[in-house]
C-alpha cells in the first residue's frame, strides 16, 4: 500500500424519490482510496454501503434514484460528470466490479467463456484466441481446476464458490486499478468464504489492485482490510487504520457493534451486549444524529445537529458530538 | 447426563428424498439429506446443530418437527416416538413442539394482522377442539406473549410488511410459545437479521429459555452464535453428524478434522488475531448428498486422511466426557 | 412468573415514543390500502372506476329514474331522433322532413291537399296529446321504446351476467384451482386434464347448442356462459398456489397442525386475491361480449327483455336509416368494456407487490 491516493469521493449523495418520501441512502460519503490498500465499508442493511457503490461508478438507476452532489475523483477526472461514453471504458477496465450472488451476476444463458472473453475484448483489443488464451489463465489463476475444459460450460453447472471465483478472474482479467466487491462472500458457507477471501488477498496483492470491499461482517473486515469506513444511515461515522477502530473504537455505534459480535475466542456467558432500538428510517430524515435514538450517550445537541467530524490522528476520525463541542 | 430429563431423544433418523425416475416412477437415486443421525437433548438445554449448505441440519429439525415423514428412524419427544403416531395424536404431540423459521420475511403470512399470526396456532388447536379459550382468553394471551417478545401489544392490528427483519423474527418467536411448547426447534433464526439485531434477538432466546424452561434445537451456520447459545453442540457433514459435544469443549478441544477446519475459517472480529491466524484452507467445494458413499464423508476434503478412510464409515465414538467424534483417528 | 429485567426488551426506557416513531413509521397500513393508494395515482384506472361505479349506479337505480318504461311503446313514436325537444316536434319534423322528400322526388314544391291534411292532424294530435310532450334524449326504436330506458334496463342485464357469471367462474376457479395446487399428484392430474379436455371445446358451438337445446332464457345463458369461463382463473388460482405451498409461512401452518383446508382457505387463498382480482375483472367485458354475441346471433335474451347484445343486433339492422338505434347502446356497451379493461389493468399494477415496504 503506498500514499498515492487513485480515488477520491467527497460528500457523495444520492436520494432516491419514493412515494413515501425522499430516502437519502448516501448522505455526505467522502474517504480516500490509494493504490494497493484494501478499504472496507461496514453497515448494516439501511447503511447505504451498496448504495455508495453503485454511486461511484455511476450505476444508479434514475427514476428513482438520482446522485444529486458530491464528487468521485478518479485521478484528475470526476466520474460523476463524465459521459456514458468514457465511464463504460472505465467500468470493467479500470474499475470493476463484483456483487454478492453469482448466480444473478452471471448470464446463465451464456457460456463462461462468452462472457469473460467479452470484457477482455471490449477493452483490451485483443483478437478471440488471443481473448480466450488470456481468459484460461485469468481461470487458472483463481484456483479453478481444468479450466481449458471449464471455460466452455455454463453458470449454473459450478458451485457458489465457483462461480464467485470465476467473477473474481472476470473482474480483474483487465488488470484494473480497483476492485469493488459488494458482499463476494455473504452468500457463501464459512469453508469457502475462507477461501475466496483468501484467493482475494492474494490475487489483488498480486496485481497490486486496491479493493472497497463491502460487508456486513466485521470478522472478514477484521481480516482482510487496512482500513475501514463505518457507515449508518447514510453516513460515514467512523473511519481509520482497521487495527486503530477495533483497538478504540470512538463513535458509540462502532463501539456497540463490535461489542455485540458473539466471538469465538472468548467465552462468554450472561448477555451479550447489544444495541437498542431498530436500525433506522432513511425516508425524510430530519437534521440530527441518526444514531441518537439508539445511542446510550446521547446528549441534547445530538437531537438538532449533525454532529462534526473529530480527528484522532493516522486517519481515524470519527462523527459524534462525544468529542466535538457545538458551536 | 440422567435419562429420566432426556426430553428428545432421536435414534438413527434418515432422511431420503429420492428422484429422477421415467413416467412410471422408479426412482434413479436419492438424495441423503440426512443419513443417520443419534443425539439426544435434556430438559433445559440447547443443543446448537451447526454446519454448512447440504449437511442437512435444516431438513433433520423438519424430519423431527415430521414436516417431513423421517425414511428411517426414531424421534422420542417426552417419551413418545412421533414417527409412530396416529395423524390425531401426532397434532396433539405437537402442542409441545414449535418450530421457529430462518427468514422473518417469508415465515409470516403477509394477510395476517401480527395479532392473527400469533393467535393462529391457539386457533388451529381450538378448530380442532383440542383447547378451550374464548376469545378474551385469546386476545390476553396474544397481548402477553407480544409483552414478553418486546413488542408493545399496541402492534397487533399491524401487517408484518410494517415490521422490521427483527420485529418480525419476534412475532415468529411469539407464535412458537403460543401453545406453551416444551422444545423449540429454532433453524436459522438469526442468520437472516442485522448483526446488532441478531445480538438482541438471541439475548431474547436466553431470556425466553430462563423464564419458560424452554428446550431448543438451535441450527445455525455461524459458529459464533452457535456457542454463545448453546449448552452441546453438534457438527453435521453430509447428513451425518461428525461431531458432538459441550459447547466450551468443542471450541477448545475440536477433534473433528473438519471441526478443526471450520474453526480456522471462522472469522473473528479483530485485527490482531486475524492477521496473525494460520488458516487451514479446505480444498474442493461442498459436497453434495447425492452420491452413494463408502467411507468417510469427509474423505475428499480431509488433510489428515488414511487410507482406512476411504472403505468405511466411522461411527460416532464416545472419547471423552459427552464429547463423541466419528473419526478413525480416534 | 418474574419478569427478567432486561434493558433491550422493554419498549419503555429510552423515550420508547421516540425511538418507536424515529425508527419506523408506523402507520397502519394494510396491504390493500397501499394498493388503493397506487391506483388512486392512476388516472385511467381511476376513471374507468368512475364510469364503471356511474354505469352500475344508473343501471341499478334504473326502476327509479324518471324515465320511460322500457316496454312502453308507442307506436307513433318510432323511430324518432335523440333529442332534447318534446317528441311531438320532433315526430312533426321527421315527418315533414320526410314528406319533403317525397316531394322532391316528384318534383313537387309544394305539400299536397293529403300530406297537409296529415301535418293538420299531426299538430293537433300534438297539442292535445299529452303523450307527444316527452322528450327521447337518445331517440327511439322501431317501436316506439325508448333507447335510454331500454339501454339502462339493457345494461342491467349485461352488467348482472358479467358479475354473476364472473363471481360463479372465479368461485369455481379458486375451488378446483386451489384443490388442484395444494394436492398436488393425481387429484392435480385429474383435474388439469379435465380443464384441458374442456379447453378444447369449441365453446361457442357447445353454447350454441346448450341454448338451442335447452331453450333461450336469460338462466341457461348465463350457465352456458359459465361452464367454460372458469378454466384459465381456475390454471391461474393453481399456479398461484403451487407456488406459494413451500413459502414458510405455510410450513409453519403445518407445523403448527393446521388442517389441509385451512391452509388453503386461510392462508393460502387471501394471497392469490391480488391475481384473482384482476382476472376477475377482465371476466367481467368477457362475458359480456359473450352474452352480446350470442344475442346477436338471436341466442340470448328474447323481447320485450333487453340486452346490450340484442340492442345492438336491433340496431344493425336499421343502420342505415336509424344509426342511433345502433350508436347508442354500442357505445354505452363499448365505453364500459373501456372502462373495466382500464380498471383491470390499473388494478394489477397497484396489487403488484413488488416494491414498497419490502425492506
Amino acid at each position: 500500500m503506498t500514499d498515492e491516493v487513485i480515488l477520491r469521493v467527497r460528500d457523495l449523495r444520492t436520494y432516491f424519490n419514493t412515494d413515501e418520501g425522499v430516502v437519502k441512502a448516501v448522505d455526505g460519503v467522502s474517504f480516500e482510496l490509494r493504490k494497493g490498500e484494501t478499504l472496507g465499508i461496514v453497515g448494516e442493511s439501511g447503511s447505504g454501503k451498496s448504495v455508495t457503490n453503485l454511486s461511484i461508478m455511476n450505476m444508479i438507476p434514475n427514476p428513482p434514484g438520482k446522485i444529486v452532489g458530491g464528487e468521485v475523483l478518479f485521478g484528475e477526472r470526476d466520474l460523476l460528470k463524465m459521459p456514458p461514453r468514457e465511464i463504460r471504458e472505465i467500468r470493467g477496465n479500470k474499475i470493476s466490479m463484483i456483487f454478492q450472488d453469482p448466480m444473478t451476476s452471471l448470464n446463465p444463458f451464456l457460456r463462461i467463456s462468452t462472457q469473460m472473453m467479452e470484457t477482455i475484448m471490449l477493452h483490451q483489443g485483443l483478437g478471440k484466441k488471443d481473448a480466450k488464451a488470456k481468459a484460461i489463465e485469468m481461470l487458472a489463476l483463481a484456483g479453478i481446476p481444468a479450466p481449458e475444459k471449464r471455460i466452455d460450460a455454463y453458470p449454473h453447472q459450478f458451485s457458489g464458490g465457483m462461480r464467485q471465483r470465476v467473477m473474481i478472474a472476470m473482474s480483474l482479467s483487465c488488470n484494473p486499478e480497483i476492485l469493488i466487491a459488494d458482499e463476494p462472500t455473504s452468500a457463501l458457507d464459512v469453508t469457502i468464504q475462507a477461501q475466496i477471501l483468501d484467493l482475494m488477498k492474494d490475487l489483488t496483492a498480486r496485481l497490486g489492485t486496491a479493493v472497497i470491499l463491502i460487508t456486513h461482517s466485521l470478522g472478514v473486515v477484521a481480516g482482510t482490510c487496512d482500513t475501514l469506513c463505518v457507515m449508518y444511515a447514510g453516513r460515514v461515522v467512523e473511519r481509520g487504520a482497521t487495527e486503530d477502530v477495533f483497538a478504540a473504537p470512538k463513535h458509540p455505534y462502532t463501539r456497540g457493534l463490535i461489542k455485540s459480535v458473539p466471538r469465538l475466542d472468548i467465552a462468554s456467558d450472561g448477555r451479550l451486549s447489544s444495541i437498542q432500538g431498530q436500525p433506522p428510517n432513511v425516508i425524510d430524515l430530519p437534521e440530527c444524529c441518526p444514531f441518537y435514538p439508539r445511542c446510550d450517550q446521547a446528549k441534547d445537541i445530538c437531537k438538532k445537529k449533525y454532529p462534526e467530524r473529530s480527528d484522532f490522528g493516522n486517519g481515524h476520525s470519527a462523527a459524534c458530538w462525544l468529542y466535538s463541542e457545538a458551536k | 447426563m440422567s435419562d429420566s430429563n432426556v426430553l428428545l431423544d432421536v435414534r438413527g433418523l434418515k432422511m431420503h428424498f429420492p428422484f429422477g425416475g421415467g413416467l412410471f416412477g422408479g426412482a434413479k437415486g436419492a438424495i441423503h439429506a440426512v443419513d443417520g443421525v443419534d443425539f439426544a437433548i435434556n430438559s433445559g438445554e440447547t443443543l446448537g446443530i451447526v454446519g454448512e449448505s447440504g449437511c442437512g441440519k435444516s431438513t433433520t429439525a423438519r424430519a423431527i418437527a415430521q414436516l417431513y415423514k423421517p425414511t428411517s428412524g426414531e424421534v422420542v419427544l417426552d417419551g413418545e416416538d412421533l414417527t409412530k403416531l396416529s395423524p390425531t395424536k401426532l397434532i396433539e404431540a405437537r402442542k409441545n413442539m414449535q418450530m421457529v423459521f430462518q427468514d422473518p420475511y417469508a415465515s409470516l403470512n403477509p394477510r395476517m394482522t401480527s395479532g392473527d399470526i400469533i393467535a393462529e396456532p391457539l386457533r388451529i388447536y381450538m378448530a380442532r377442539g383440542l383447547l378451550a379459550m374464548s376469545r378474551k382468553e385469546t386476545e390476553e394471551r396474544v397481548e402477553l406473549l407480544m409483552e414478553k417478545v418486546g413488542l408493545s401489544r399496541f402492534f397487533k392490528n399491524r401487517y408484518p410488511h410494517e415490521f422490521s427483519g427483527g420485529q418480525r423474527q419476534r412475532i415468529g418467536i411469539a407464535r412458537a410459545l403460543a401453545l406453551r411448547p416444551k422444545l423449540m426447534l429454532c433453524d436459522e433464526p438469526v442468520s437472516a437479521l442485522d448483526v446488532s439485531i441478531q445480538a438482541q434477538i438471541l439475548n431474547l432466546f436466553k431470556d425466553l429459555q430462563e423464564e419458560f424452561g424452554l428446550t431448543y434445537l438451535f441450527i445455525a451456520h455461524d459458529l459464533a452464535v452457535i456457542q454463545y447459545v448453546s449448552t452441546r453442540v453438534a457438527v453435521m457433514y453430509l447428513g451425518i453428524i461428525a461431531e458432538i459435544s459441550g459447547s466450551a469443549d468443542l471450541y477448545k478441544n475440536p477433534l473433528h478434522p473438519y471441526t478443526q477446519a471450520l474453526l480456522s475459517a471462522a472469522p473473528i472480529p479483530d485485527p490482531g488475531i486475524e492477521k496473525k491466524r494460520k488458516r487451514i484452507i479446505l480444498t474442493g467445494d461442498v459436497p453434495s448428498p447425492d452420491k452413494e458413499r463408502t467411507g468417510c464423508y469427509f474423505y475428499d476434503r480431509c488433510w489428515k486422511r488414511m487410507d482406512k478412510c476411504a472403505q468405511c464409515v466411522p461411527k460416532l465414538k464416545e472419547v471423552g466426557p459427552g464429547h463423541k467424534v466419528a473419526c478413525f483417528l480416534y | 412468573m418474574k419478569f427478567p429485567k432486561v434493558r433491550n426488551l422493554r419498549i419503555g426506557g429510552k423515550a420508547d415514543a421516540e425511538l418507536n416513531e424515529f425508527a419506523q413509521s408506523m402507520k397502519p397500513v394494510s396491504l390493500w390500502a397501499d394498493a388503493w393508494k397506487r391506483l388512486r395515482k392512476n388516472k385511467m384506472a381511476l376513471g374507468g372506476l368512475y364510469i364503471v361505479a356511474f354505469y352500475v349506479v344508473a343501471c341499478l337505480a334504473a326502476p327509479i329514474l324518471p324515465i320511460y318504461h322500457y316496454e312502453d311503446q308507442v307506436i307513433a313514436h318510432a323511430n324518432l331522433p335523440p333529442s332534447l325537444r318534446p317528441a311531438g316536434e320532433v315526430m312533426l319534423d321527421t315527418r315533414m322532413a320526410y314528406m319533403g322528400k317525397v316531394m322532391k322526388a316528384e318534383a313537387r314544391t309544394s305539400f299536397n291537399a293529403k300530406e297537409q291534411a296529415e301535418i293538420q292532424a299531426m299538430k293537433a294530435d300534438v297539442a292535445i296529446n299529452p303523450q307527444h310532450k316527452r322528450v327521447y334524449v337518445l331517440g327511439t326504436d322501431n317501436l316506439g321504446r325508448d333507447l335510454l330506458s331500454r339501454t339502462l334496463y339493457g345494461g342491467r342485464i349485461s352488467i348482472m351476467i358479467g358479475l354473476v357469471g364472473t363471481i360463479t367462474a372465479t368461485l369455481v376457479g379458486i375451488l378446483l384451482g386451489s384443490i388442484a395446487g395444494y394436492a398436488g399428484g393425481r387429484v392435480d392430474n385429474f383435474i388439469m386434464r379435465f380443464v384441458d379436455i374442456l379447453y378444447g371445446l369449441p365453446y361457442m358451438l357447445v353454447v350454441i347448442i346448450m341454448m338451442a337445446v335447452f331453450g333461450k332464457n336469460v338462466i341457461n345463458l348465463f350457465v352456458a356462459i359459465a361452464l367454460v369461463s372458469w378454466l384459465t382463473l381456475a390454471r391461474v388460482v393453481r399456479g398461484q398456489v403451487m407456488s406459494l405451498k413451500n413459502a414458510e409461512f405455510v410450513e409453519a401452518a403445518r407445523s403448527m397442525g393446521a388442517s389441509p383446508a385451512r391452509i388453503v382457505f386461510r392462508h393460502l387463498t387471501p394471497n392469490t386475491l391480488g391475481v384473482i382480482v384482476v382476472f376477475a375483472t377482465l371476466l367481467v367485458p368477457d362475458f359480456i361480449m359473450s352474452e352480446s354475441f350470442l344475442s346477436f346471433l338471436g341466442l340470448g335474451v328474447s323481447a320485450p327483455l333487453a340486452s346490450w347484445g340484442s340492442l345492438v343486433s336491433e340496431g344493425t339492422a336499421t343502420m342505415e336509416l336509424y344509426p342511433w338505434q345502433l350508436l347508442v347502446p354500442a357505445i354505452s356497451m363499448t365505453l364500459f368494456l373501456f372502462a373495466m379493461n382500464f380498471l383491470g389493468d390499473g388494478l394489477r399494477d397497484a396489487l403488484d407487490p413488488q416494491s414498497k415496504n419490502r425492506a
